[in-house]
């Protein structure tokens, strides 16, 4: 997905945690968990994968599993407990919204991953400037912050008055670092606003640095990606996919246009995928040529 | 003054309420989802275009970035205690010291900036909303806050609290797909834990920082002469 445009990757990904969001149909869930993870496993390293597997399941089984407790809906009862009916109905809308969780927390990754903060600024530099600049100026001072508050940290240990004993003495000496960062950060603030006035900021004329092009592999895989799109988004919005959990399981009836909307989010799901593959095997293949 | 009060007023009493009736009553399947998007981006969407029309000095602009890399760029000093975070305290420090709009930005780009580290997700306009929120109401009550200590640090208190129960709300209805009071309550009973950390690590943040950090913001201030947010640059 780094390869396309940032203004492609972001409207796809953002569309697919919404859609994940708001189609609330097992079908759709389990295409998205499905690309999801598909996805997931190509952009993440094994350590990264057991990290987000020790997170997910036992998130996944917290939900799957608190539903039935709280809700009491639906008319095939399981067991009872307290008095209350366990239900069918309710068991199946948690998992469910396990799957959707543990979905939707995948597509963020992935668009964390994806849509980083160079991009994020070059979509929105020219909608919202201020904000822009205020935005990739912290993102400068972050590192620098660590840098200066190691060496302030430094300085306060080698004179004595760093002290770690007790909680309450490691938050004031942290804060005693703290504010002399802050101290230092916001001096150099203005001497960063001077430098950058005097080097002509906000003069007339000037363009924005772009590294981003639409090119002929986004305009190509822009196409059927709004096709896709605006197919599940018809069938989603006639209720073509409306399904209801309560009292009883009914998935909507099997029309052309729904399977058309599941047929066309399965392949929005998988495209990360596909695209993925597609790039591997011609890099195979350009390989093997030489 | 009274124009932004005025546009802050229009927002929360008739925008917000406007579109929380229509996404109850229109949209009857996904109404609690479509609800809390919309009045996420609509407590998002206007204060940032807002700040774009306004002048603001470059100066302004630049120490506002710097607050908002400080309130992220905290966490790394106190790692070591799990849920003490500076970002709310300030957030608040920022908007009694530099004004409303200027807490508002701290408070939200401080949440997308740290989204950008620990990840974004559905959550992030909410917490965009939150913050920018605690700095832009901090921020109107500017003067008070100032002079009292004690009315800080019940501000403080009650952010975190607040913030707690609008990031609850937003896990419920992610979660659910709709408002369901039980498991609303279920979520907020599970997370008493981080709601008592965040209040308490806010208060102690205040109480610490207040003295010195507001020295060092009125300073820059009367230094560079930075007190009026009306001055005639970009």
């Amino acid at each position: 997905m780094t390869i396309l445009h940032p203004a492609l990757s972001f409207t796809y990904y953002i569309a697919m945690i919404l859609l994940t969001c708001f189609v609330r149909n097992p079908v759709v869930t389990l295409s998205a968990l499905v690309g999801g993870l598909c996805h997931w496993a190509f952009f993440t390293t094994a350590k990264e994968k057991r990290e987000d597997l020790g997170f997910y399941l036992p998130l996944a089984a917290l939900v799957t599993l608190a539903n039935p407790v709280f809700s009491h809906n639906g008319k095939t009862p399981l067991f009872f407990l307290n008095g209350n009916a366990v239900t069918k109905e309710a068991f199946v809308f948690g998992a469910c919204s396990a799957a959707l969780v543990v979905a939707v927390l995948i597509w963020s990754k992935g668009y964390s991953k994806t849509v980083t903060s160079d991009k994020f600024l070059y979509l929105f530099g020219s909608v919202l400037p201020k904000t822009a600049l205020i935005l990739s100026v912290a993102l400068r001072y972050l590192p620098m912050l660590r840098t200066e508050a190691h060496k302030l940290k430094d300085a306060q240990k080698s004179v004595g008055l760093y002290s770690k004993g007790s909680l309450t003495d490691n938050f004031l000496s942290s804060c005693k670092i703290y504010y002399a960062l802050a101290g230092r950060t916001l001096e150099n603030a203005v001497g960063t606003a001077d430098s950058m006035r005097g080097r002509g900021w906000g003069q007339r004329g000037r363009v924005p640095f772009a590294r981003y092009r639409f090119r002929k592999r986004d305009a190509v895989a822009a196409v059927p990606l709004a096709l896709c799109l605006s197919l599940v988004l018809a069938a989603a919005g006639s209720g073509a996919l409306t399904f209801s959990f309560y009292p009883g399981l009914t998935l909507p009836p099997l029309s052309p246009l729904a399977l058309t909307g599941y047929a066309a989010f399965g392949l929005l799901a998988m495209f990360p995928t596909i695209l993925q593959t597609e790039v591997d095997l011609r890099w195979r293949f350009l390989q093997s040529r030489l | 003054m009274n124009k932004r009060l005025l546009l802050s007023l229009v927002l929360f009493l008739v925008a917000i309420p406007t579109a929380a009736v229509l996404g109850l009553t229109v949209l009857k399947n996904v109404r609690w989802l479509v609800w809390s998007l919309t009045v996420a981006a609509l407590s998002v969407i206007p204060f940032l275009f807002t700040f774009e029309r306004r002048r603001h000095t470059l100066t302004r602009l630049i120490l506002i970035a710097a607050m908002v890399a400080l309130s992220v760029g905290g966490r790394i000093l106190f790692y070591a205690m799990p849920g003490f975070k500076p970002i709310t305290a300030m957030v608040i420090l920022t908007a009694v010291y530099f004004g409303p709009e200027a807490g508002y930005m701290t408070g939200s780009m401080a949440a997308l900036l740290s989204n950008f580290y620990f990840g974004q997700g559905p959550w992030t306009p909410f917490q965009m909303a939150a913050w920018g929120l605690i700095g832009f109401f901090a921020g109107l009550l500017q003067k008070r806050l100032r002079k009292s200590l004690p009315l800080l640090a019940v501000y403080g208190a009650a952010v975190g609290v607040l913030y707690s129960l609008i990031l609850n709300f937003e896990h419920t209805v992610g979660v659910m797909g709709a408002f369901v009071p039980a498991e609303y309550a279920a979520v907020t009973v599970a997370s008493l834990g981080f709601t008592a950390i965040y209040a308490v690590s806010n208060v102690a943040f205040l109480l610490v920082l207040k003295k010195p950090v507001g020295k060092i913001l009125e300073r820059v201030t009367v230094k560079y002469g930075l007190g009026k947010t009306e001055e005639t640059e970009t």
